[in-house]
């Protein structure tokens, strides 16, 4: 149970707390601002809903359709159970493609079956390529929000780790340390022998995956190595070509506040002819790690329809002071608070469906109108009915509910203790509440003494 | 073999889970639905985009014949000093790169190694459509060789027809044939802001993108 102490280590941390401010309170704004580009903004979140209920009610019929349709374009289709045969079907292929070097884009999916590590295990250095990851990647450390990776670094801090890393001379211009960046990732992508990228959306109807991004670095992985491997859950399929439009009209808009991020990638299979550009071999990989678990309630179903924009994490009041690594997974904020759990075991993270106020602001700004409440309600449920320890609060807790319990139903104890609290005139301290708040005094007679006391008699005008 | 295993086994496990949590309601059917085919004033259209365009920080110069989109992309080569320009293998992107001056070095993509496509200055290519919404140009493989010199070098110049302007995503969307093995949408040059938020132009893909508007025939 890591939650509260991390969380406790981030809350003390004054500059990472600066920085979750101005970057959730500049997406908050970019968002709203964007919204008003779109007529009819709840329709289209509506429609975007019915989309991704429809698609996982028939998940298995979709699922084979885009395989076949893809695999008839020329691309080749793996089906992962778990992390374990996803990493091994993707070592496999780097293996018989001979890749010493492999370039990712950003893909949560890799971060979920720790692909990296896997990799490495095989002798496979793989090179992260979005400029927040990579920044991460060399420091050794773990994307704090899922835009903007490395939100937590300060650029005097990102300037120490390119002069060490990169042998360049300290700068704080962050268009020097971008440009730094990109020479150094220019020559892997120069070397690189395959490319991993994640995957939007999965279009059914014709076996095309579709990458958004505003870099160029998915189109550079994309399009430069001999071999592309595609990873992703399966979730992201959705039935027909022309249901983009709704899904390209949200995601950048909740994500980023853009009308449409820098570049959209659509790929239909591999290059139809030789002298075309492009990688010669294309794999697929499905990924389940759980999710299919998921369809079996009609409350967890709900979260496989997220397309992971972030907006939740940015809106969140939880997550706005503690930032995404106090969550301990891949995936932060309340969509990670109900996807964890589901995906990685209650048990590891019975924690998360309480890192919330249940206050709405999730569900409010969800472009596919998720009820991130309800299903932390229905985990807290679950961690109660299961009876896994959730910290050590939660034996304080429990005996203060056993006492209250034990006064209540004991009606003279109740009055009696009552009566001395009375007497005494002050107000038990309750921690942290009243360290800032002082509680109501009670009144001086209780109402059963005033009703013993005459209460009883008096009647009201109209009886 | 094992792949087929788990193939079946994912399958299996959906439809099991599916199965144990009936549907609660007659699923609606979740179509989207038709693009409107809109017929909007070509002049708005076309505002519309260049406007957009601009929004997106893209450049955009409206030229109404090859000796002029010649001349104007040998300003635009000439005002960033760019070298080395490589063209697509489009027809007409070869013969406005003819009719460029000679102070410049052009290249066909099919000479270039890797490394030297990473040394040049300028990519030329078309583009297939527009879409007035968002700024955006769209790119279709099936077309031209136009994915890498789109991406690589750090100046992208792109022809496109006013009459290949679509109103809006759904439009653009709606004319696309996945015969294209890859479709590329462009909206304004590459940007990251991950290095405490600030906006820089031009870390991967180009730090220019000029759009060269062909009216007329």
């Amino acid at each position: 149970m890591t939650f509260e102490r991390d969380a406790r280590t981030a809350l003390a941390d004054g500059q990472l707390r600066g920085a979750l401010r101005q970057a959730t309170t500049l997406f908050g704004e970019r968002r709203r601002a964007a919204l008003a580009t779109v007529p009819d903004w709840e329709g289209a979140r509506d429609r975007a809903r019915a989309i991704k209920d429809e698609t996982l009610e028939h998940l298995d019929r979709y699922l084979e359709e885009f395989a076949a349709n893809a695999e008839r374009a020329g691309a080749c289709v793996h089906w992962a159970r778990d992390a374990a045969a996803a990493c091994d079907i993707i070592g496999g292929i780097a293996e018989r493609r001979g890749a010493r070097t492999v370039v990712k884009s950003k893909s949560m999916a890799s971060e979920e079956i720790h692909l990296n590590a896997a990799l490495a295990r095989r002798g496979i250095e793989a090179v992260e390529t979005d400029l927040g990851e990579y920044i991460v990647q060399l420091a050794g450390e773990t994307p704090s929000h899922i835009v903007v990776p490395a939100i937590h670094k300060t650029k005097a801090q990102i300037a120490a780790l390119f002069a060490d890393k990169l042998g360049i001379a300290p700068s704080d211009d962050v268009a020097t340390l971008a440009a730094a960046a990109r020479d150094a990732l220019r020559r892997r992508f120069a070397e690189a022998d395959l490319g991993i990228s994640g995957v939007n959306f999965a279009v059914a109807e014709t076996g095309t995956i579709l990458i958004l991004e505003n870099e160029g670095n998915a189109r550079m992985t994309t399009s430069l190595p001999h071999t592309h491997v595609a990873l992703m859950g399966i979730e992201k399929v959705i039935p027909r070509f022309a249901d983009l439009d709704v899904f390209l009209q949200l995601l950048p808009r909740s994500g980023t506040g853009q009308v449409l991020t820098a570049y959209q990638s659509l790929i239909t299979g591999t290059k139809r002819r030789a002298e075309d550009e492009g990688p010669e071999e294309l794999h697929i990989v499905l990924l389940d790690n759980g999710r299919s678990r998921m369809l079996a309630s009609r409350v967890t179903r709900q979260a496989l329809a997220c397309i992971r924009c972030g907006a939740c994490l940015n809106a969140c009041p939880v997550y706005r002071q503690i930032g995404g690594h106090a969550y301990g997974s891949v995936y932060p904020g309340p969509i990670g608070a109900v996807l964890s759990p589901q995906l990685f075991g209650l048990a590891r993270s019975a924690a998360l469906p309480y890192a919330s106020s249940l206050c709405g602001a999730c569900r409010d700004v969800c472009p596919v109108k998720i009820d991130i409440p309800a299903l932390l309600l229905h985990l807290r449920a679950q961690v109660v009915a299961e009876g896994v320890a959730v910290g050590k609060g939660h034996l304080r807790e429990r005996l203060a509910f056993w006492i209250y319990t034990a006064v209540m139903v004991r009606p003279r104890l109740f009055a009696w203790l009552m009566r001395a609290v009375r007497s005494l005139r002050i107000m038990p301290p309750l921690g942290a509440w009243t360290k800032w708040r002082d509680l109501r005094p009670l009144a001086p007679r209780s109402f059963r003494e005033q009703w013993r006391a005459g209460l009883r008699d008096q009647r009201g005008p109209d009886a | 073999m094992r792949s087929g295993d788990a193939r079946r086994e994912i399958l299996h496990a959906i439809r099991t889970n599916l199965e144990s949590s009936p549907p609660d309601r007659l699923s609606a059917p979740a179509s989207s639905p038709p693009v409107p085919l809109s017929v909007p004033e070509r002049g708005d259209v076309v505002k519309h985009f260049t406007e957009q365009l601009a929004a997106v920080g893209a450049q955009c110069t409206t030229v109404r014949s090859e000796t002029e989109a010649a001349a104007a992309l040998a300003r635009i080569l000439a005002d960033a000093g760019a070298r080395r320009v490589v063209g697509s293998d489009a027809p007409l992107v070869q013969r406005i790169l003819a009719a460029v001056g000679n102070d410049i070095v052009i290249d066909r993509l099919e000479r270039l190694s890797r490394d030297e496509l990473f040394a040049c200055d300028a990519g030329v290519t078309t583009a297939q459509w527009g879409i007035a919404d968002t700024g955006t140009l769209v790119l279709e493989s099936a077309r031209e060789r136009s994915r890498l010199l789109s991406l690589v070098p750090p100046i992208h110049v792109a022809v496109l027809s006013v009459r290949c302007i679509c109103e809006s995503l759904g439009d653009a969307l709606a004319r696309l044939s996945v015969a294209s093995h890859a479709i590329t949408f462009i909206t304004g040059p590459s940007r990251t802001s991950d290095i405490e938020l600030t906006l820089v132009v031009g870390v991967h893909g180009p730090q220019t993108v000029h759009v060269l508007l062909m009216e007329g025939p």
